[in-house]
């Protein structure tokens, strides 16, 4: 096949897409018989080629590299062997022979019942880190009966609004030995959930020590990709500080922030601001942590969530060199004095962007590249998002596909047998190198813009999202990015494809949600008008007075506090208006609960 | 010279996926038509309200929440009720099969699944002004 030979006697054309109006020119380059130009099936040996000369963000790359490339690069300082600082090439000695990565997905459909269901047999499949998450009224502050939280709730999520949702969703899953994370949007949820798990096992007559894993807690993803209606920045800073004491003291194996790239990254940042910003939150915390006495050693093992994105090398060599950087700012910067405090852990999603509703069945092919990317970059967590994902949420089958996947990757690839396997490949460790450099020149402009809180606030984070997000919506029109199916290589569905978008979780009916709105109501007219009261007080006085909150979200939460009341409570302590959203009253109960106390 | 023509690029509810309303709003502005963004977390009310006192020709909301039908439902029903029905709707983002029916017969003018051509958007607009006389 192929060989100039078979192309005789056909035209011999070069198709150039003009741009997105998916219209192809054909310009005519040679002809070479046109005797048989009737009907001839046009074969071009070009088609298809490369297009691009740099990464995904942009990154120009050689065509080869050699061992010039990385000359000033150190194996012991910079590199050095899996389990030694910096930890360029993971945080274990034998990384996934001694460990797997942990398997975890957000497991979260519109009532508490199915979500329960699904985890259960998940775990059955090899789950083994479970994602909790909400729908999108809850991750705003909103419970379902709030008139704005309508027409998106159960969307995304359970409407998680208070214990007795959680309690549902949770049954007869363990709460000890197991690793929770809460993928939530907003600060809000990552406390008050926090709050219903610890609350739970109190109940239960658990060891709160014992709970372990992390919520996101953010409060820069949760304005700059979200913004998040419930509390402002100013709240969102300090209750974070306020739920990291509370976790150091009471679940020292929950780690309170797990800062997030992987939103910006959705959200249009390139892979060095994703890594920038999720650096500076890093950062900002400790030095935050260092002004109430909190040293980088007390807090331990940093956790963030980064993104895995389709560029393979780039995303892999992006994990490396977050490892490197943090580990050399805990040293360097912070001091630190145990090797705990040096290590960076990372949990993955891979992108939900990169899934496209076109030819879903090729995001099969899109999620096993990412996922392969993580455990080659050696990271800790994986949540692989779902071949249905840009349809809607994921099928069980979609999901099992995800499980099915890694443990291919682990059993018949055999691909974690050895830990960091390009590690010492010229391109690999320049690039690491490359990304560690860019990320901190982009650094070094957070901190000349007087930081990232302050980039945030005067909108500069935002716009270097919007920039990038730019940068490659015009590249795709102009077909210098191409994605398959969508402007390019466009093709046929056929059943196959037809059947994964049929199959797609479908969201709540309008029905459904009436009986969600009634379930609240009863539920908040069935509690203890006098323990719920004592909750309030107790709530509203320690946001009010600069007391840690924590420990009164937790009982609040316990007396049935819902995740509305606790963030409206907390906005009075700020002298807000209740609502967020600004249509509903405070609650008479709230009212009368503060009577005197303003 | 002909009236630009002036869209409201919308979001409502708690959805909180943002890019296609932004991609959208590049699109429009790059075309030649003036568009005009409401900002997340808006309510129908507040949304055709916007839209008849920005006096746009179109509304093109934007949701990912799987949610469109009952947006757009109600949205039209407030235009009506301000007595701006000649606004056209369009939407675009998480929409199936059965959603896009149900769009269609409740008069939604146009339907657009994430990564559908952008093209395609502009020549219904194109479509949808020469239809009312501009």
């Amino acid at each position: 096949m192929g060989g100039s030979g078979q192309n005789a006697g056909h035209e011999f054309l070069r198709v150039i897409n003009l741009s997105f109006l998916n219209i192809r020119v054909r310009v005519k380059v040679r002809t070479i018989n046109m005797r048989q130009v009737k009907k001839a099936i046009e074969l071009n040996r070009d088609e298809g080629g490369l297009v691009r000369d740099s990464t995904q963000s942009n990154i120009e790359v050689k065509t080869v590299y050699t061992p010039q490339d990385i000359a000033d690069i150190d194996y012991q300082r910079d590199i050095a062997d899996p389990g030694c600082f910096p930890y360029t090439r993971g945080l274990y000695p034998k990384m996934y022979r001694d460990r797997l990565w942990l398997k975890s997905f957000i497991v979260s459909y519109a009532t508490p019942e199915e979500t329960n269901a699904a985890f259960k047999s998940y775990i059955v499949n090899g789950l083994n880190d479970l994602r909790l998450l909400a729908d999108l009224p809850t991750q705003s502050g909103l419970d379902p009966d709030h008139p704005a939280a309508w027409n998106s709730m159960m969307c995304g999520g359970v409407a998680t609004y208070a214990i007795n949702v959680y309690e549902k969703m949770l049954e007869d899953l363990p709460l000890e030995g197991v690793t929770y994370e809460l993928a939530h949007s907003n600060v809000l949820s990552s406390i008050y959930f926090h709050g219903l798990l610890a609350g739970i096992m109190e109940k239960q007559g658990l060891n709160i020590r014992d709970l372990r894993g992390n919520g996101i807690c953010d409060p820069i993803r949760a304005k700059l990709v979200y913004a998040s209606p419930d509390w402002t920045t100013e709240i969102n800073r300090r209750v974070l500080l306020d739920h990291i004491e509370f976790c150091l003291d009471n679940t020292p194996k929950w780690k309170a922030i797990a800062p997030n790239g992987v939103d910006p990254c959705q959200g249009g940042m390139n892979a060095i601001h994703e890594l920038g910003e999720v650096i500076a939150v890093c950062t900002s915390v400790i030095d935050d942590l260092e002004k109430r006495g909190r040293t980088v050693d007390d807090y331990g093992p940093m956790v963030v969530a980064l993104d895995a994105e389709s560029d393979f090398f780039e995303t892999i060599c992006k994990f490396r060199a977050a490892r490197r950087m943090w580990a050399k700012l805990a040293k360097d910067r912070f001091r630190a004095k145990t090797a705990r405090a040096t290590q960076l852990k990372i949990g993955i999603r891979t992108s939900g962007l990169s899934l496209q509703l076109q030819k879903p069945l090729n995001n099969a092919a899109r999620v096993t590249l990412q996922i392969l990317s993580c455990v080659l970059g050696g990271i800790n967590s994986l949540d692989a998002s779902s071949i249905d994902e840009a349809i809607g949420l994921p099928s069980y089958e979609a999901r099992m596909f995800n499980l099915d996947t890694q443990h291919i990757i682990t059993h018949e690839a055999n691909v974690p047998l050895v830990a960091d396997p390009l590690g010492g490949s010229y391109y690999v460790e320049w690039m690491t190198d490359k990304i560690e450099k860019l990320t901190n020149d982009y650094l070094a402009e957070v901190e000349s813009r007087g930081g990232i809180y302050a980039c945030l606030e005067s909108g500069w984070l935002n716009s270097v999202m919007e920039e990038d997000r730019l940068r490659v919506q015009t590249e795709k029109a102009k077909h210098q990015r191409l994605i398959v199916g969508v402007n390019s290589f466009l093709g046929e569905e056929g059943p196959i494809n037809r059947a994964i978008s049929d199959c797609s979780y479908k969201v709540p009916t309008e029905a459904k949600r009436h009986e969600r709105v009634a379930e609240v109501k009863l539920f908040k007219a069935s509690r203890d008008a006098v323990r719920l009261a004592d909750c309030v007080r107790k709530l509203y006085l320690d946001t009010k007075t600069g007391a840690n909150v924590s420990r009164a979200i937790i009982d609040g939460g316990k007396a049935g506090m819902t995740v509305g009341e606790v963030c409206g409570v907390v906005r009075l302590g700020y002298g807000l208006g209740y609502d967020p959203m600004d249509t509903i009253p405070t609650p008479d109960f709230v009212e009368a609960a503060l009577k005197g106390r303003e | 010279m002909a009236k630009k023509t002036r869209i409201l690029v919308a979001k409502v509810g708690c959805d909180i996926h943002e890019r296609g309303a932004l991609t959208m709003l590049n699109v429009f502005r790059d075309n030649g038509i003036e568009a005009i963004y409401t900002g997340r977390y808006q309510s129908e009310e507040s949304v055709a309200n916007a839209a008849v006192v920005e006096d746009v020709d179109i509304v093109s909301i934007s949701d990912l929440s799987g949610s469109l039908v009952i947006i757009c439902r109600k949205i039209l029903s407030e235009l009506k009720r301000l007595g701006a029905d000649d606004i056209d709707v369009i939407c675009g983002g998480i929409i199936t099969k059965e959603d896009k029916e149900e769009l269609t017969k409740m008069g939604v003018k146009g339907c657009f699944e994430t990564g559908s051509p952008v093209e395609k958007t502009l020549d219904l607009i194109r479509e949808l002004m020469a239809a009312k006389g501009s």
